[in-house]
This record gives C-alpha cells, sequence and structure tokens, in this order.
C-alpha cells in the first residue's frame, strides 16, 4: 500500500473512531507536520500545541475537509500549515522579522535549517524531480518568494520586508510563480 | 459574474490556498465555498498534490514523547459520558464505532442467518456482504447500508431520519482509498428502503472505504455532490 492509500485509509478508520489507527496516523506522520508547523511557528512548544490541535480536529471530525477532498499525506501538512499560521498570527499578531529574545541574542523569524535548504533538498530528491525541475526553472527571487510563503507561512508583505521588495511585485511574484509551476509541470508531464 | 464561476480565479485561489499566501477571512471564506462547489475542491486536490513535495523537502522534526500522551487525553482517553438512555443506548455508543458493532448485527447478521436457516440448517456461514453504518453529522448512528457481494440490491436502513426538503433527495456515494467520490445512486424516502443497482455490488463497492449521503436535487444525476454530507461511515467487506 502506497503512502497516500495508506493514510487515507487510516483517516477513514479514524473516522469511525478507530483509536489503533488514530494512534498508527500519530506515528506514522508527527515527525512530517511537526517539521510543517516548527518552520512556521519557529519553537517546539508552539509547534506542538500546532500539532494536538490537529490531530483533535481529525478525532472529532472538524478538520474541515470538503466533500471530496482528497485526504492525503499532502493534505495534513496544509491543514498543519493553516493551523500553524492562524495560532501564530493569534499569539502574535504583530510578530517582527527580526527580533532579540530574553537573553538579548538576536533572532530572526525565518531561521535557516542547520542542513541543506529545502530547496536543496528537494532538488536532490529523484522522486519528486518534475517539480524540482519546475522550480529550479523559476527565476531565484519570485522562487525564494514563494518558498518564504509556503514554508514559514509570511504573508507578502512579510516577504515584501524581508526581501526588500515593493508589495506588489512580492504579490505578482507568487502569483505568477504558481501558474508558471503548473504550465510547466504540466509540459513536464 | 461570481469568482468561483470563473475557472481562472478558482485557479488562482486554490493555488494561494494550497501554498498559503491566501489569508484570514479569505482563506476561511474560500474554505466555506469548497464545502458546497466541487470545482474549487478539484482544483485544491490538484494543487495539493502538485506541491506536496515541497512540504516532504522540509527534513522530519520527531516531537517530544509528552505530546501523543497530552493527544490521547483529549481525543481516544477522553472519558465517555454515563448513560442514562435505554438499555440498548449503550450498544450503540461511542457512535458510530458501536454503531457498526449493531449494524453488522442487525443488519446483516440476524437477517442472513435466517435466510440460511430457511436455505439450509446444514450451512450457517454467513455469504459475502458489503456493510456500511454511516454517522450522522452529529456523530449518531444514522443509515445501514447492506447488500451481498454478487447482488445487485442494496437494502437500507434509516436509523436516524434527516428532513430532505421537497423536490430532492438522499443520494449514496462511494468514497476510495483516496477520498475520491463516486456516485452509487438516490435514495428512497423510508425507515426501510431498497435500491436495485446496474452492476454486482462487488463491482459498485469494491473501491469504497467509506459510504456517504448528501441531499441532491430529484431526477438528476449529479457527477460530485453539490451538498455537505449529511451521513457518512464505513463500508465494510464481510468475508474473508
Amino acid at each position: 500500500m502506497d503512502e497516500r492509500d495508506e493514510v487515507g485509509e487510516l483517516l477513514a478508520r479514524i473516522g469511525l473512531r478507530d483509536a489503533q489507527a488514530f494512534e498508527t496516523l500519530y506515528r506514522r506522520v508527527a515527525g512530517r507536520l511537526m517539521a510543517v508547523a516548527l518552520r512556521v511557528m519557529q519553537d517546539r512548544a508552539a509547534a506542538e500545541d500546532v500539532l494536538q490541535e490537529v490531530f483533535a480536529a481529525l478525532w472529532n471530525r472538524a478538520d474541515g475537509a470538503a466533500p471530496g477532498q482528497h485526504r492525503t499525506l499532502a493534505w495534513l501538512c496544509v491543514v498543519t500549515r493553516h493551523r500553524a499560521i492562524d495560532l501564530l498570527r493569534k499569539r502574535r499578531p504583530e510578530e517582527p522579522l527580526h527580533w532579540r529574545d530574553a537573553q538579548g541574542e538576536e533572532r530572526m523569524h525565518d531561521v535557516p535549517a542547520d542542513d541543506a535548504s529545502p530547496m536543496a533538498r528537494l532538488l536532490a530528491r529523484e522522486d519528486d524531480a518534475q517539480l524540482a525541475h519546475c522550480m529550479g526553472e523559476l527565476e531565484p527571487e519570485p522562487r525564494r518568494a514563494l518558498l518564504l510563503a509556503f514554508h514559514d507561512g509570511l504573508t507578502h508583505a512579510e516577504i515584501a520586508q524581508r526581501m526588500a521588495r515593493p508589495l506588489g511585485t512580492v504579490k505578482a511574484w507568487t502569483r505568477r510563480s504558481l501558474l508558471r509551476l503548473k504550465g510547466c509541470m504540466e509540459a513536464v508531464a | 459574474m461570481n469568482w468561483y464561476r470563473n475557472p481562472s480565479a478558482i485557479e488562482q485561489l486554490a493555488a494561494a490556498y494550497v501554498a498559503g499566501t491566501l489569508r484570514g477571512p479569505a482563506r476561511r471564506r474560500f474554505a466555506a465555498a469548497m464545502q458546497t462547489r466541487p470545482a474549487l475542491v478539484a482544483a485544491v486536490n490538484e494543487w495539493t498534490r502538485r506541491l506536496g513535495p515541497l512540504h516532504e523537502a522540509l527534513p522530519p522534526q520527531e516531537p517530544s514523547a509528552a505530546l501523543w500522551n497530552r493527544i490521547a487525553k483529549e481525543t481516544t482517553q477522553r472519558a465517555a459520558p454515563a448513560a442514562t438512555r435505554s438499555w440498548w443506548r449503550p450498544l450503540l455508543a461511542p457512535a458510530p464505532a458501536g454503531a457498526l458493532v449493531v449494524g453488522l448485527l442487525v443488519g446483516t447478521a440476524l437477517p442472513v442467518v435466517w435466510q440460511a436457516q430457511e436455505r439450509s440448517r446444514r450451512d450457517m456461514e454467513l455469504p459475502d456482504s458489503y456493510v456500511g453504518v454511516l454517522a450522522t453529522r452529529e456523530g449518531q448512528p444514522g443509515l445501514i447500508v447492506s447488500s451481498l457481494r454478487k447482488g445487485r440490491r442494496v437494502d437500507i436502513k434509516q436509523v436516524t431520519p434527516v428532513d430532505v426538503p421537497a423536490g430532492h433527495t438522499l443520494y449514496l456515494w462511494r468514497i476510495d482509498k483516496a477520498g475520491a467520490i463516486a456516485p452509487v445512486g438516490p435514495l428512497p424516502q423510508g425507515k426501510f428502503v431498497h435500491i436495485d443497482l446496474d452492476a454486482p455490488a462487488e463491482e459498485v463497492f469494491f473501491p469504497a472505504v467509506e459510504l456517504a449521503v448528501s441531499i441532491e436535487p430529484a431526477g438528476v444525476r449529479p457527477a460530485v455532490p453539490s451538498a455537505p454530507f449529511v451521513y457518512r461511515g464505513l463500508c465494510g467487506k464481510v468475508w474473508r
């Protein structure tokens, strides 16, 4: 059974209050969802709060899936990122991009990962060659803007500030980048 | 023209929804519209699949061991409220898992046993069957659906009725492992009803992991649900 089938089947069983399926799903995807939440929240405790909300919603059938929506691991990642963004805005509506923590140390919102960047990891994955190829076709700045929104949960305004570019430019970058990605992936397929 | 009738607008909004650039009230309005607009759901499904590998580009981060305990306490280990109703009600709680057991017994096992007794007392083995026990949106046992594996007739028992507006009908859907929905057919009104399938149940229900029911305009053959489900639950295959 592939990953998509497994997550879909576990979610179907969870809909019927199958506690074993619920724990199996948690063991199977928590690490992946934690990465998504942590990237946005930049705080492990806050990221775990996000996961708790996501799994409680799955158990209580409050995940908001629309009829016909494919409930896959990718869908769970989208749900998790939306929850993380909501929680971040709720807790810190005036979240600065740069700040000093309690110890006086300078911090940035989107601290780079210690290992390879997500883009580098994506390019290294052979099974995602299609998306990686098309991401590589984007201009560097629009691609970076898209990834700042996707991985870090930054708003257009925050990306504009971070990249020192006009807001309208950033909005156009992300919109056009997504449409270019679609066109490229359809052409490659 | 409303934005949800504009394919270009749907495409851009679905992309922004999945990419994370659709925010606040706009995202909530879009998510609400998805509940009744299949075209939006199809676009979001496609963008979710398309951008899925980006999520996997992040290195997994294991949460603390304490997190699962917190989640379990809030969900699976949460004490169920004490039953104070009829003696048989506890058999249905927690719904719909309890309903599955009761549904299997009442909806399948007993009728089949009776039929088997009439046919032959030497052969008491249950015939291969599909059984679905569907919950209401409130989580109560709602509908029991059963059919013999090789049969073309589906028996339906409505445990908890829902209001169906004039000019509308209940409509049965199957949902496969990936969440894709396919129509089965309209359901007649009534506590005990049946429908006849165009193909053997094995062909119709084989891909199904869940069954669901929506309310649709009478006389139409929808390709996708036009309204949220009023019943939904697991579809089980009762054979080895």
